[in-house]
C-alpha cells in the first residue's frame, strides 16, 4: 500500500507540474494584459504611448515569457503565487478566503446530498423498472439538465422575492465566519445540491444496481442475511467503488468554483474570484486558482484511486 | 466657511439644490446600495480603501475632490472654494482652499495634503500627467504649474481619482481610507463590500443626513442585485441597463433616476490608403445613412438615449451642439446621391466593423446601425472581438508606411468635458482614424486657442465651432448614446443620478 501511495504521488506532482506549465502557457500567451483593461478608453485616449510604454515596464509586463516562466516556477518550489499586476498585493492573500468560502460550499453540499443521493439510489435500485425508479430517474435528468443559473433565478424568485423567507443575494463579507456566511447563503447551498443529488443519484444508482444483481448478494440472499444487511453492510460499499472516481472528480468541481452559482447568488467563492481576475488580466491569480484547481483534481482523484484500492485489494497491483 | 445647500454650488444652483425634497429630511437609518458598474481593479486588503481600488466610481462618499462637476456639467467648488489662473497662457493655476475641513482622524486640511495627493495624482491619473508642479503657498493656496495651457483644467481636479488623502508618501498614501467626505470607511472586504458611517465633523454642515451607507459590488450580477432590491435587501441599485428601465418602472415600489447623458460609442473611420473612408463623402454618407433616432428608440428605448453629433461631447454636456434633424427619407435620398457622386451609385461594402462587448447592449447597437446604414446603400459586416487584445487589435500605426492600419472599429466613450472629449479627435489618436488634412488642422489651432481662453462664452463659441467641423469632415462617427440610470426603492430620498457615475453624491441622501 505504501509503495502505491508512492507511486501515484509521484505521478500526481509530475501531474501537477505540466498542468502548471501549461496554465502559464495557456494564460500568459493571450494578446493584452492588466494594465490594458484597467484603463478606459477616456484614458487610452489621454495618454501618450511613451507613459504607457512606461507603465508597462514598471508593471513588469514587458519581460520576456522565459524569464517570467522561470519566475513563476521558482515561485511555485518557494510556495509563493507572486502579487498581482496592478496592486502588487500577495496573490495569497486574495485568493486564501474565496478557497475557503468555496471548499466550505462543496463539503456542505456533499455532506447534505450524499446521503440523500444514497438512499435515493438504494430506493431506485430496490424498485427497478418500477414507478419509483422511473421517477427518481427522471428527476435526477431533470434536475442534473436544469442548468444552475436556472434553478437559482427560480429559487431567488419564489423563495426571495415572492415568498421572502431567504436573502435574494448574500451581503455576508468574503472573510466572515463560515457560519455566518453559510447561513447568509441558503438558497445557494440547495441549488448546488439539486445538482449534486441528480449527478450523484444517477452514478450510484447505476452501481447499485449492478451489485444487487450480481452472484454474491444472489448467495447472501440464499444465505438467509436479511434484506437490509445485504444492501447496507455488503452491496453499498461494492457499489460505491465504481462511483468513487466520478464523485471524487465532481467533489473536486465542486470546489474548483461552482462559477455560475457563485455570480447568481453574488458568494464570495473561487469561482467569482477567478471571473474577477480573468476579466481584469490578472494573470497570477489566474494562474492561482487555476493551480488551485488543478490540485484539487488531482487530489481528490488520488484520493479515490486510494479509496478504491482499500475498499478492492483486486486493484492494488493495476 | 461652512456652506449650505444653496451655497455649495458657489457658482450657480446645483442640481443638489435643484433637485431638493418637498418633505423635511429625516436624520439617521443606513441604505443599502449594490453598484453594477465594473470595478477597475483587483484590490487587497491593503489597498481596499484607496480611492484608486475602492468599490468603483463611488469615491465621494469617504472622500472629496477639489472640484466637483454637476449634472450639467458645470463646475462646483467642493474643497477648493475658487480657482483661477495665475498666468495670462492658463498654464499656472491658484487655487483656495475651503477653510475648516477636517479629515476623518480630525487633523486639518492643509495645502501640503493637496500636494501631496497630487504628486500621486500627477504620476498615476491619466488626466494629472500635464501638472509639472505643485506648490503650497505661503498664504494657504495652492498652486499648479502645467506643462501648457489648459482653460479646463480645474476639470482634472474633478476627477474620479483625484481625491484628497493626508499627506504621507506617494507608495501608501491613501491607503488608509482617511478622506474628508461625508463618511469614514467602517469596514472593507475588498472588491466586494465597502461599510461606511456618518462623519459628524463634515464640512458641509448639517450633512449627511444617513448614519450608515453600506455598499455592495455587484459587476455583472445586475439580476442578482435587483432581485436584492425587490425582495428588501438592496434600497438602491446603480448603473443598470438601460433596457431594464421600462420593466422597473412599472414597479409601483420602485423609482428609476435618469442620470442625464451617460456614454456612448465612437467608430473609427480609418483614413490609410485603399480605406473607403479616405473619401469624406463616403463618410459623410455614413453619417446621414445611419438612423441615429432609430439606435436610440430600439436600442435603449425612447427618452433613455440621445442622439450624437460625431464629437466625443455627450447631450448632457452645456458646450454640445445638436445636429440639425433631416427627415429619414431626405438623409437616405442625400446619402445616395453622395456616394453616387464619390462613385458608388449601387451603395459601398464597407466592411467589417468590429465590436468589443463594453456594454450590455453594445450588440444590439451595432445590428440597428448596420441595419439602418444599409437602407443608404452601405453595407457592412459586424463582428465581435474577445476584450483581451482589442486596443491594441483597433489600434494600428500612425505612420502608415508600416503598414500597421488601424481598424473600422468601436469603443466606448465617457461623459468628459469638451477640454478632454475634443481632444480625443486629434490627427496623432487612432479614434480620429489617423484625420489629417487643413480642416484638422483648423480643428486643433481651434482647440489650442480654447485651451488658452479664459471666458467661458469665448471658449463656447470655439468649441461649437469644432464641432460643426466634425459635422462637414466626419472624421469619426457617433451617432447615438444612452443615459445613466440607477433605481432606488420609494423610501430613499434626496438621491439623484449623475451623467458622470463618479460624480454621485450621498450627502442629501435620507429614508423617509
Amino acid at each position: 500500500m505504501i509503495s502505491l501511495i508512492l507511486r501515484r504521488g509521484a505521478l500526481s506532482l509530475a501531474t501537477l507540474f505540466l498542468l502548471a506549465s501549461f496554465i502559464f502557457f495557456a494564460t500568459e500567451v493571450l494578446p493584452g494584459d492588466a494594465l490594458d483593461v484597467s484603463l478606459s478608453a477616456d484614458e487610452v485616449a489621454m495618454m501618450p504611448p511613451e507613459v504607457l510604454a512606461r507603465r508597462k515596464a514598471e508593471l513588469g509586463l514587458d519581460r520576456p515569457i522565459l524569464e517570467r516562466y522561470l519566475g513563476f516556477l521558482g515561485g511555485l518550489l518557494k510556495f509563493d503565487l507572486g502579487r498581482t499586476i496592478i496592486t502588487r498585493a500577495p496573490v495569497a492573500d486574495i485568493v486564501a478566503m474565496p478557497l475557503r468560502n468555496s471548499m466550505a460550499l462543496a463539503a456542505v453540499t456533499l455532506l447534505l446530498a450524499l446521503p440523500v443521493a444514497l438512499g435515493i439510489a438504494m430506493a431506485a435500485a430496490q424498485a427497478k423498472g418500477r414507478g419509483l425508479d422511473n421517477a427518481v430517474s427522471g428527476a435526477a435528468i431533470i434536475g442534473y439538465s436544469i442548468p444552475e443559473f436556472v434553478t437559482g433565478l427560480l429559487l431567488i424568485a419564489v423563495f426571495a422575492v415572492w415568498w421572502p423567507i431567504f436573502p435574494a443575494t448574500i451581503t455576508a463579507s468574503t472573510d466572515d465566519p463560515l457560519s455566518v456566511l453559510l447561513a447568509a447563503a441558503p438558497l445557494a447551498v440547495i441549488t448546488t445540491i439539486i445538482g449534486s443529488i441528480a449527478y450523484l443519484g444517477r452514478i450510484l444508482r447505476v452501481g447499485m444496481i449492478e451489485v444487487m444483481a450480481s452472484d454474491f448478494v444472489e448467495r447472501l440472499h440464499l444465505s438467509g442475511i436479511p434484506r437490509w444487511r445485504i444492501l447496507l453492510v455488503h452491496a453499498l460499499p461494492a457499489a460505491v467503488i465504481p462511483g468513487l472516481s466520478a464523485a471524487a472528480l465532481y467533489a473536486a468541481s465542486l470546489v474548483s468554483g461552482i462559477v455560475v452559482v457563485e455570480m447568481v447568488f453574488a458568494y464570495p467563492g473561487i469561482g467569482a474570484e477567478l471571473v474577477r481576475a480573468v476579466t481584469r488580466r490578472e494573470v497570477h491569480v489566474v494562474q492561482a486558482i487555476a493551480l488551485a484547481a488543478a490540485i484539487c483534481v488531482v487530489s481528490f482523484n488520488l484520493l479515490a484511486d486510494l479509496g478504491i484500492s482499500a475498499l478492492d485489494p483486486r486493484t492494488r497491483n493495476a | 466657511m461652512n456652506i449650505t445647500r444653496r451655497g455649495l454650488a458657489g457658482l450657480a444652483l446645483t442640481p443638489l439644490a435643484a433637485g431638493a425634497q418637498t418633505a423635511t429630511p429625516r436624520r439617521g437609518g443606513t441604505i443599502i446600495v449594490a453598484q453594477c458598474s465594473a470595478n477597475r481593479f483587483v484590490a487587497s486588503a491593503q489597498t481596499a480603501r484607496h480611492p484608486y481600488f475602492t468599490v468603483d466610481l463611488t469615491t465621494r462618499i469617504p472622500y472629496n475632490a477639489l472640484v466637483w462637476v454637476d449634472r450639467e456639467m458645470r463646475l462646483q467648488p467642493e474643497l477648493a472654494t475658487s480657482w483661477a489662473p495665475a498666468s495670462a497662457d492658463q498654464s499656472v493655476w491658484d487655487i483656495t482652499l475651503r477653510p475648516g475641513v477636517r479629515f476623518h482622524d480630525g487633523t486639518p486640511l492643509r495645502a501640503e495634503d493637496v500636494v501631496a495627493s497630487y504628486e500621486l495624482h500627477r504620476q498615476r491619473n491619466f488626466a494629472s500627467g500635464q501638472i509639472q508642479k505643485i506648490e503650497a503657498m505661503a498664504d494657504g493656496r495652492v498652486r499648479f504649474t502645467l506643462d501648457a495651457g489648459n482653460s479646463e483644467f480645474p476639470y482634472v481636479l474633478a476627477e474620479y481619482q483625484n481625491m484628497i488623502m493626508p499627506a504621507a508618501p506617494v507608495e501608501t498614501i491613501g491607503n488608509t481610507g482617511i478622506g474628508t467626505g461625508p463618511f469614514r470607511f467602517a469596514s472593507t472586504d475588498p472588491n466586494r463590500i465597502a461599510v461606511y458611517e456618518r462623519n459628524p465633523a463634515y464640512w458641509r454642515e448639517g450633512f449627511p443626513y444617513l448614519d450608515r451607507i453600506e455598499l455592495h459590488n455587484r459587476e455583472g450580477q445586475q439580476e442578482t442585485a435587483l432581485a436584492g432590491l425587490r425582495s428588501g435587501q438592496f434600497d438602491v441599485v446603480m448603473t443598470i441597463d438601460p433596457r431594464s428601465v421600462r420593466g422597473l418602472q412599472r414597479d409601483a415600489d420602485l423609482v428609476v433616476d435618469n442620470g442625464g447623458g451617460g456614454h456612448h460609442y465612437v467608430i473609427q473611420l480609418p483614413k490609410h490608403p485603399g480605406s473607403p473612408f479616405e473619401d469624406k463623402r463616403v463618410r459623410q454618407a455614413l453619417a446621414l445613412g445611419v438612423d441615429r433616432e432609430a439606435i436610440v428608440r430600439l436600442v435603449y428605448g425612447e427618452g433613455n438615449g440621445w442622439v450624437g453629433n460625431d464629437s466625443h461631447l455627450v447631450a448632457a454636456d452645456l458646450n454640445f451642439l445638436a445636429l440639425p434633424r433631416i427627415p429619414r427619407a431626405e438623409a437616405v435620398a442625400r446619402a445616395r446621391a453622395l456616394l453616387a457622386a464619390a462613385g458608388h451609385p449601387n451603395g459601398i461594402n464597407l466592411g467589417t466593423l468590429y465590436w468589443s462587448p463594453q456594454s450590455p447592449e453594445v450588440g444590439r447597437y451595432f445590428q440597428v446601425l448596420q441595419e439602418t446604414a444599409r437602407e443608404a446603400g452601405l453595407t457592412m459586416a459586424l463582428e465581435q472581438r474577445p476584450a483581451d487584445g482589442y486596443v491594441q487589435f483597433r489600434t494600428g500605426d500612425n505612420d502608415f508606411s508600416k503598414g500597421s492600419f488601424h481598424r473600422f472599429a468601436m469603443t466606448a466613450v465617457g461623459p468628459r468635458n469638451p477640454g478632454i472629449s475634443l481632444f480625443r479627435m486629434r490627427g496623432a489618436f487612432v479614434e480620429s482614424g489617423h484625420w489629417r488634412g487643413p480642416e484638422h488642422d483648423a480643428y486643433m489651432a481651434l482647440y489650442a486657442q480654447a485651451m488658452r481662453e479664459g471666458d467661458a462664452a469665448a471658449r463656447r463659441d470655439m468649441f461649437h465651432r469644432m464641432q460643426r467641423i466634425l459635422h462637414e469632415e466626419v472624421p469619426a462617427l457617433l451617432p447615438a448614446g444612452t443615459m445613466t440610470f440607477s433605481v432606488r426603492r420609494r423610501h430613499v430620498q434626496g438621491f439623484e443620478f449623475h451623467p458622470q457615475i463618479w460624480s454621485v453624491r450621498f450627502d442629501e441622501v435620507w429614508r423617509s
